[in-house]
């Protein structure tokens, strides 16, 4: 096993990374820029390199620094996290090249997977069912037209480098399609890189749904189960479910087993995500491979008690799996809400700046993966997350009222966030009867604005906060008073 | 004490009269209510209304107080300093300035001092959390100034592009 790893990220899930490392007794390293001089992971590692400006290409994307940090502590793994260079297979590559362990897969399974194109060829000539699309590059608006009419209306443009709603575009008719393909490819190109774009049947009532994979250098591979994925706003998720209301045991089996199949086809070594779409009928087609620990794994812990970074190092450390299929089994019901600093009654737009006091849900069955705190200072350069709160319970509706009451008790202020938006999706009947499909938001919540209900207390609060000097709060009366202190004029501050 | 406030953009009149210790009692509308309230630390108030209780968490904003109830968030100021704040800006509803709508950090200039502007015309984008904004000229004018350069980080305060206004028969 490695004695000190390097975490090349930030936020919630280096924090996250850092912890199993402790419980493993392995010494870790962080970075950070200019904006997380005080972030939680920078404070909590056993070290802590500089890399640069807070503009992520002149840090946690800069893969010389990164490289650098690692050589001059002496780490003798990187792991990538999420995002930025956790896709990346020249970072991969180089890692290999500097004779530091990459936690993750092999850069040309990365490359592979990476391309969406390559990535759908190859799962088709293994047999796993794609959606009907493109398979492949294409460049010119004729045979774009061409494969828009092959392939039938509604079509959904995508990027081929990249998710996350990123050069993505959905496209009803021909008229329009050559110029939402020029837009998507100049919005791929912008964030990925790479202006390639495919395209392929657009489900209008669909599920996200995939399948947590984990494989080892030896060949084995298993799956721990589902996720749900469809409450999404922009095509980026912001809750997650497992298991998913959907599938019946038979599905799932025959989703895991094609995710396994995935999984081999493409060499896959380490924790990887098979994503999947789920149309009405309840046909899966592939959709794609993240090749790497993925924002929601939390919730897939919670059922199975499987601790998957510790064993994405174990696999990393060139060591077998220590887990049979037949060992993962689900328990109870888990659901996972992002909590991001953006203001649900203006398009989400981001809301950086500083929190002014964080007050974090807690109790049985609730875990918070949060990277902020109270007077942390949000940054403008970097994803809004600031927590993913997931709860666990015996049943669905145990799991739904768990989190309804985490959120209620999770006070953020400062900065706006989704928690009073997420607290009425989940209070929502189509929620309740796991009518989730990708299109819940649109149908349910266009234009949503937090009730007026409440009010009045607000108007208290405000008034009493004005009017009503804070000296005697419990705090001052609960200090440990010692006879010292409570002697003649000395009092207890 | 009587306090006129803007909750959420709605208007709400109370008044809250202290009692014994703890104890208030406050006028919203036609009811009355009985409220003990007490400090739990520098953000946490507790309130017992009518017998219920709530927790609240309270904090300064830049425009009044932010408070969180439940899960519900609530922005209120008093209706007399927004009043003032209203009248010390421009007055004018539609934005008369190229500013940001929350911090950001300058990614393209698109137009150079001294270009002639169109109403609506992009002049100068803006990123925050990997989502880019065009921020738009307000009328038809002269570039004036840019005051910000690719990189800067920027807030709403300020004025990125200055814009001299064609007035008719200039």
């Amino acid at each position: 096993m490695f004695s000190k790893i390097l975490i090349a990220n930030r936020g919630e899930i280096a924090l996250r990374v850092i912890r199993s490392c402790r419980e493993m007794g392995i010494a870790t390293v962080a970075v950070y820029s200019d904006s997380d001089i005080k972030a939680l992971h920078k404070i909590e590692a056993d070290e802590a390199v500089y890399i640069g400006l807070s503009e992520p290409s002149q840090s946690y994307l800069n893969i010389d620094k990164i490289i650098d940090a690692a050589k001059q502590t002496g780490s003798q793994a990187v792991h990538p996290g999420y995002g930025f260079l956790s896709e990346n297979a020249d970072f991969a590559d180089r890692c290999k090249r500097e004779e530091l362990v990459f936690i993750g897969p092999p850069a040309n399974v990365i490359r592979n997977l990476g391309d969406k194109i390559t990535a759908r060829q190859i799962m088709q000539e293994s047999g796993v069912p794609v959606i009907p699309g493109m398979s492949e590059e294409a460049a010119d608006p004729d045979t774009w037209i061409q494969n828009a009419d092959q392939i039938g209306y509604p079509v959904l443009i995508k990027a081929s480098a990249g998710g996350g709603g990123k050069g993505m575009r959905v496209v009803h008719s021909s008229d329009g399609l050559v110029e939402s393909c020029w837009a998507a490819s100049r919005e791929a190109e912008a964030a990925f890189g790479s202006g390639v774009i495919f395209m392929e049947k657009y489900l209008e009532k669909s599920r996200h749904v995939e399948i947590q994979i984990l494989a080892d250098s030896q060949g084995n591979a298993i799956h721990l189960l589902e996720r749900e994925c469809s409450i999404q706003r922009r095509h980026q998720k912001i809750i997650e479910e497992t298991p998913s209301p959907a599938l019946n045991p038979e599905l799932r089996n025959a989703m895991g087993k094609a995710a396994v199949q995935a999984a081999k086809a493409s060499g896959y070594v380490n924790a990887g995500t098979v994503e999947f779409i789920l149309d009405t009928d309840n046909q899966f087609y592939f959709l794609e491979v993240n090749t790497r620990l993925q924002v929601e794994h939390p919730i897939t812990e919670m059922i199975t008690g499987v601790d998957l970074v510790r064993e994405q190092l174990h696999v990393a450390a060139n060591l077998p799996l220590t887990l049979n299929q037949q060992d993962i089994e689900g328990r109870g019901h888990s659901i996972e809400c992002r909590i991001y600093a953006e203001d649900p009654e203006n398009e989400f737009f981001p809301s950086p700046g500083k929190i002014i006091f964080l007050k974090e849900p807690s109790g049985p069955g609730i875990r918070n993966d949060c990277g902020v705190y109270s007077g942390f200072e949000v940054p403008v350069e970097y994803d809004p997350i600031l927590s993913k709160l997931v709860v666990h319970a015996s049943t669905r509706e145990q799991a739904i009222q768990k989190m309804i009451q985490a959120l209620k008790s999770y006070a953020v202020l400062g900065v706006k966030t989704s928690i009073p938006f997420l607290i009425d999706v989940l209070s929502h009947h189509a929620f309740s009867e796991g009518d989730t499909y990708t299109d819940f938001i649109d149908t349910y919540f266009q234009g949503w604005k937090q009730e007026t209900k409440g009010l009045e207390i607000a108007a208290i609060v405000y008034a009493a906060h004005a009017m009503i000097p804070k000296k005697n709060t419990l705090e001052s009366d609960v200090t440990q008073l010692t006879p010292w202190q409570t002697l003649g004029n000395w009092k207890a501050y | 004490m009587e306090y006129q406030l803007n909750i959420n953009k709605e208007r709400q009149q109370l008044t809250m009269t202290p009692k014994e210790e703890g104890q208030y009692e406050i006028c919203i509308g036609e009811a009355s209510h009985n409220a003990g309230i007490e400090w739990i630390s520098e953000h946490i108030l507790h309130l017992t209304i009518d017998g219920k209780q709530s927790t609240a968490y309270v904090a300064d904003g830049p425009d009044g107080k932010i408070i969180m109830i439940d899960g519900q968030v609530w922005f209120v100021e008093d209706q007399g300093t927004a009043a003032r704040k209203q009248r010390c800006s421009s007055g004018q509803k539609t934005p008369t300035e190229v500013r940001p709508p929350m911090p950001a950090v300058v990614s393209q200039v698109l137009v150079e001092k001294g270009n002639a502007v169109k109403a609506g015309q992009g002049v100068i984008v803006v990123s925050a959390m990997k989502m880019e904004t065009t921020l738009t000229a307000p009328f038809d004018g002269i570039v004036e100034n840019i005051n910000a350069s690719v990189g800067d980080k920027v807030t709403p305060k300020q004025i990125l592009v200055d814009i001299t206004e064609n007035k008719a028969g200039e």
